[in-house]
């Protein structure tokens, strides 16, 4: 890996590389460059894990021309391919690296904070949803009781717009979940359930299933989980892969046309 | 292009929330919560998902400006000191140390929380200092 990074730094295939090295004790993204070529030495790939794509965008952002190299968990993949579909990088441009990652049967090793799934309390899971739910569970509740469980996870929602910084594939200009006529302003909780349903409807498509914005919830809201539904909706409606397809989702309200075509029966 | 990352602590309340500032080229572009921090997890509020703000805002002040019949004027530090100090001590003669207060805040480090104190009883001779919390 980092004989790799060095090669690629070295014969410019990139101008730089963003990876993690230890810093301060903590293993933090650290971009690499030609120039300390060194540092590569202290390349890892940590537990950690963050958004490296998202810098990605606010440094092609700042220079279109720049070769951007990539350390790429399965996520990181995804959302690349979500960012280069919606034109926040250029696919020609971006070199990604990649690493073993998620845990799945198939792959026993795996190095990602997803690993240790805290457990939930006993509390959470008795009034509101259990973030380790799977979408059917959380379909069993009846509809009344869905309503209950979600508003009181919703309810606790600080409206620290966490979910939408880290989200890798949150990149708008202007974000509707600060437009007051729709959010009204100066308000805790936020309007809900509108609050997380908008950012929902507009994760249909786009959300890769990265986790970061729960993470990142200093209340623990399940919007993994929550999203996950959404983009099961569009999967079974659209037939459409999130961050696998190679074409933008069928629910694409930018630009001059409008396709909604449903998947063949 | 450079790009770096520098890690902080968030300075607007006592929790102390772990952050990182991403900067390209010198210049603060965002701030990143820290996930392994000990003490946040990689969550923060809304003050701390904001800190590159302020650093960059138009509206903050960046030289000392001194209020001269009602408007405020540009001025060098120098003198914007030794007005403050000669104000403070006509002050002081008028009406005893008592009659300043001094207010520190979280968004400062714990140094600079210690000097003002330091300033506060050993220069004005008051022990007036509390907390912007209290405000
Ligand atoms: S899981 Fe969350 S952070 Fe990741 S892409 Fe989906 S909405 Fe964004
Ligand atoms: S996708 Fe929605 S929530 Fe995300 S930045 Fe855009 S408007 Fe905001
Ligand atoms: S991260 Fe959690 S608390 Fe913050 S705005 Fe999103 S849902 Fe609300
Ligand atoms: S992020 Fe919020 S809670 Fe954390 S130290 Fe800053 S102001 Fe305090």
């Amino acid at each position: 890996m980092k004989r790799k990074v060095k090669e690629w730094l070295e014969d410019g295939t990139v101008d730089l590389f963003l990876g993690y090295r230890m810093n301060c004790g903590h293993p933090l993204p650290h971009c690499f460059t030609k120039e300390e070529i060194d540092d590569v030495e202290h390349l890892l790939v940590s537990r950690t894990r963050y958004s490296l794509e998202k810098i990605a965008t606010h440094l092609a952002k700042r220079d279109p021309e720049l070769k951007i190299g990539l350390l790429a968990r399965d996520c990181n993949q995804r959302a690349i391919n979500v960012l280069t579909i919606w034109h926040q990088l250029d696919k020609d441009k971006i070199f990604a690296l990649n690493v073993n990652c998620c845990p799945s049967p198939i792959k026993p090793q795996a190095d990602c904070s997803y690993m240790s799934g805290e457990q939930t309390s006993s509390y959470k899971v008795q009034v509101g949803i259990d973030n380790l739910m799977d979408i059917e569970k959380a379909d069993d509740f009846s509809d009344q009781e869905k309503n209950v469980r979600w508003m009181y996870e919703f309810q606790k929602c600080l409206k620290c717009y966490g979910c939408r910084n880290i989200c890798p594939v949150c990149f708008c200009a202007e974000c509707t979940l600060e437009h007051k006529d729709l959010i009204g302003p100066g308000r805790l909780p936020p309007q809900i359930p509108i609050f997380h349903l908008v950012r929902a409807a507009h994760m249909a498509g786009r959300c890769i299933d990265c986790g970061l914005c729960e993470d990142a919830c200093p209340m623990d809201i399940p919007l993994r989980l929550l999203y996950r539904k959404v983009g099961e909706i569009v999967k079974n409606v659209f037939d459409y892969n999130t961050g696998e397809s190679s074409e933008q989702s069928p629910l694409s309200l930018l630009g001059e046309k409008v396709s909604l075509s449903l998947k063949p029966m | 292009m450079k790009c770096t990352f520098v890690p902080s602590i968030c300075s607007y309340c006592g929790t102390g929330c772990g952050v990182l500032f991403e900067t390209i080229d010198g210049k603060l572009i965002s701030t990143i919560p820290m996930k392994s921090h000990p003490v946040s997890g990689g969550k923060l509020c809304i003050k701390g998902w904001n800190l590159h703000e302020h650093i960059n805002s138009p509206m903050r002040l960046k030289k000392p400006l001194v209020k001269t019949f009602g408007r405020f004027i540009n001025t060098s530090w120098d003198e914007a000191i030794q007005i403050t100090a000669d104000r403070f001590k006509d002050i002081i003669e008028k009406y005893g140390p008592d009659s300043i207060g001094v207010l520190v805040s979280a968004k400062m480090s714990n140094e600079e929380n210690y000097l003002a104190q330091k300033l506060a009883r050993a220069v004005f001779g008051t022990n007036n200092v509390d907390h912007c919390a209290r405000l």
